[in-house]
């Protein structure tokens, strides 16, 4: 285990005992604020999946929010299906003011629970799938991987807005019905489903942390810093790359059917750019290189602007601006690489420098 | 408050550390507060005040804020002050969702004031039913909702259209193209439009639907060109709708012989087109800034005294600014004991306010009751009346939709 990985697992440890027992006992156990972490904890599911993809190998996704919204109108379907039970045919309301005449058959299958939960991790694993092909096969890399996931979103956010007759169009879809699972209702301001998605989220990241830490991940870093290297030793640099790529859009996916559960509702803006823009400044302020400071990232961020947007109601959106512009000009590694600086002054080590910025995706 | 005054504190060293901005919401958990607590009720204000529709939900924001400190400058509400908890959601949906629970959970408002936009409401809407909370929603939108949890103060399609239609047809035509941003809103009105002029064997030669914040119609103006309809039918909204009547100017059509007769656009609007493009155009609403009455005069002089000569009000203005007195008027009829949401909604029911735009009646299925006015936009960007409904007419949010009706029980169908 080197330096670094041992780090990252305490790290990770750490993480996981504030998010289970930290977080719950200074929220007082309070409904409204527990479901407003959840909310952080969803958004930090996205981040670390970004970071998996970003930090590992270096494909700066820009379209994460795509596969993160596919996940989210999957859930959404689900429910929507479960409060449409004694609408005419049992169909969606905005189907039947927009003339849909019976329930449409890429809906149908939605009706089931199980159906639901693997299509929210597979289906955004297989447009991302269908991607990679294209885009790795192709070896194409670096700023074009981020333009081709940022187009492609665009794409996919007006299809669903577009097509208001199977989507609910610019309102998403709303009026949902609360989860169902076995014997249990979700009570989203409730401690339990606080700790589903905590669990989710503590999960995914262990999963990320041991892709990390196997050979794959160490070829998939070694990918990130020169891909033709990688080729030459005579590893299959596309396929490690469709790899991880998949693997980060099925934990997107993830973290948007609790997104949607959340909120309890689906918006075509959980695809915006502007909203993918945000992951990537989350991974950004947290540091990509780990996948926990990702997720720390993403959560520091997001209460930042709540409490913010608390007290000045009028300059937040400034503010925040201004602290990501000093983050990327005095810490391009993040809130990790500072902490890695100070653990290293701690121990009289040979410096790292947290303002080094390692090479570019 | 202390949380506030606390986060000040540590907002100024820059302490954004997790522990401590987690710390303080515990001082503030309890449930089951009273509302009406040490002659205070909380209310909030969840309009935009960044983002894509800022410019339009600001004017909401400063026209309620406006009425909730006059309220209090003359004594309250039975006597206790309206303590204003205001957010901003950022024109993000999402926010919306987040900013209202703030608002109804940890601030315990008994009331919210907010939203613009269809998507804002509904995402706004699953913390409202839970709670069995009161939004005070003061926008036109498409109708066929039926919460009871929502005040609708704007007009439901009914109430824009079933004079203006067949007015439109008299006076121009009867071969309509129809205009809008693709979203339920235009779809809806659309729908509502085509049903009008089916009764009165008029036509829809063409429906186009772009979308929202597109801005350029020269394939659009084309097709009108080649169509000529009587009447161009108009639902686009805000940037769209401004750039649309400028190009639609620009080429030449005629506002006398070819009007663009809209349901959106109001002086917010007709200030950004600008007076020589908006000229002769016609709308429908239950309010404009140039209506003549004694409240519209002191409404639109306090507002100009306050924010400036330069801002208009217009029909959602003026909705998110007699909602407030709505409010008040409801609560003043109840024991200061027993204020809750639910009291609330049900006292409002019936209730007549004088407001700007005539004495308005809130229905018992939460809509309100208007008083519908057609207008011509002149060249200094205000509207002359020239029709006025001669009763108040009611709200049918379901209007389009045989067997279902929106009722004080909610949805009946059947």
């Amino acid at each position: 285990m080197n330096r670094t990985n041992k780090y990252d697992f305490l790290g990770y440890i750490a993480f996981a005992v504030i998010i289970l027992l930290g977080v719950p006992f200074l929220l007082g156990f309070d409904g409204f604020e527990l479901n407003t972490f959840a909310r952080y904890l969803a958004l930090a599911m996205v981040a670390m999946a970004l970071a998996l993809s970003w930090g590992t190998a270096g494909l700066l996704n820009l379209g994460q929010a795509a596969t993160f919204g596919i996940g989210s109108y999957v859930m959404a379907m689900h429910l929507k299906l479960a409060a449409s039970t004694n609408n005419p045919g049992g169909m969606p309301d905005f189907m039947g003011w927009t003339n849909v005449e019976s329930l449409p058959w890429f809906w149908q299958p939605f009706h089931s629970l199980t159906v639901t939960l693997l299509a929210g991790l597979l289906l955004p694993a297989a447009v991302a799938g269908l991607m990679a092909a294209f885009m790795f096969r192709g070896r194409i890399t670096g700023v074009f991987v981020a333009i081709i996931t940022l187009a492609f979103m665009v794409a996919l956010q007006l299809v669903f807005i577009e097509e208001q007759r199977f989507t609910g169009g610019q309102n998403g879809l709303t009026g949902l019905a609360p989860l169902s699972l076995p014997g249990w209702t979700v009570d989203t301001y409730s401690l339990s489903f606080y700790y589903l998605v905590a669990g989710c989220l503590i999960v995914a990241l262990l999963l990320g942390m041991l892709v990390v830490r196997s050979k794959v991940g160490l070829v998939l870093r070694a990918i990130r810093e020169d891909a033709s290297r990688v080729r030459y030793f005579g590893y299959d640099v596309a396929s490690y790359e469709t790899f991880v790529f998949c693997l980060s859009a099925a934990i997107a996916g993830w973290a948007g059917m609790l997104y949607t559960l959340v909120l309890e509702f689906a918006s075509p803006t959980y695809m915006s750019v502007s909203f993918s823009l945000a992951i990537v400044i989350w991974c950004a302020v947290g540091g990509r290189e780990s996948l926990v400071w990702a997720a720390v990232g993403a959560i520091l961020v997001n209460l930042a602007e709540g409490r913010l947007s608390d007290v000045f109601v009028e300059g937040w959106l400034l503010i925040l601006g201004l602290v990501f512009i000093l983050f990327v000009i005095f810490l391009p590694r993040g809130l990790y690489g500072l902490a890695l600086a100070m653990v290293d002054r701690l121990r009289g080590a040979p410096r790292t420098d947290a303002t080094l910025p390692v090479k570019e995706g | 408050m202390r949380r506030r005054s606390f986060m000040k504190g540590l907002g100024a060293t820059g302490g954004l550390a997790m522990t401590s901005g987690l710390a303080a919401p515990a001082l503030l958990s309890g449930a089951g507060r009273a509302y009406a607590q040490g002659g205070e009720l909380n209310v909030g204000l969840l309009f935009s005040l960044t983002g894509a529709v800022a410019v339009v939900e600001r004017t909401l924001h400063d026209a309620a804020l406006m009425a909730i400190e006059e309220i209090n400058a003359a004594g309250g509400v039975a006597g206790m002050q309206l303590k204003t908890f205001i957010e901003d959601p950022a024109s993000d949906p999402a926010t919306y969702a987040d900013r209202a629970r703030r608002l109804v959970i940890r601030d315990n408002c008994v009331s919210v004031f907010g939203s613009y936009t269809s998507a804002s409401r509904q995402a706004v809407l699953p913390v409202v039913e839970q709670r069995n909370n009161l939004y005070w929603y003061p926008t036109l939108y498409e109708g066929r909702e039926c919460s009871r949890n929502v005040m609708y103060g704007g007009a439901v399609p009914n109430q824009q259209q079933q004079d203006f239609v067949p007015w439109l047809t008299e006076n121009f035509g009867k071969r309509f193209f129809l205009i809008g941003n693709n979203y339920v809103y235009p779809r809806e009105e659309n729908n509502v439009c085509k049903m009008l002029l089916a009764g009165l064997g008029g036509e829809a030669v063409h429906e186009e639907y772009v979308p929202l914040g597109h801005s350029d119609f020269s394939s659009v103006i084309n097709r009108i060109r080649t169509e000529q309809p009587d009447v161009v039918f108009c639902t686009l909204v805000g940037d769209s709708d401004v750039a649309f009547a400028r190009q639609y100017h620009a080429a030449g059509f005629d506002p006398e012989k070819m009007p663009c007769a809209s349901l959106t656009r109001s002086e917010v609007e007709v200030q950004a087109i600008g007076g020589e493009a908006a000229v002769g155009h016609f709308s429908s609403a239950p309010y404009f800034m140039g209506y003549q009455s004694p409240e519209n005069e002191k409404f639109v002089q306090a507002y100009l005294s306050r924010y400036g000569a330069d801002q208009v009000t217009h029909f959602v203005s003026e909705a998110a600014y007699f909602q407030v007195y709505q409010f008040k008027a409801a609560v003043e009829k109840l024991d200061p004991a027993n204020i809750t949401p639910a009291a609330i909604r049900d006292a409002a029911v019936g209730l007549t306010t004088m407001a700007p735009q005539g004495e308005v009646l809130i229905d018992a299925n939460l809509h309100t009751h208007l008083w519908p006015k057609i207008a011509r936009w002149k060249s200094d960007g205000q509207a002359e009346i020239l029709v006025q409904s001669e009763a108040r007419v009611a709200p049918d949010p379901y209007w389009a939709y045989e067997g279902e009706t929106c009722t004080g029980e909610g949805l009946v169908r059947g």
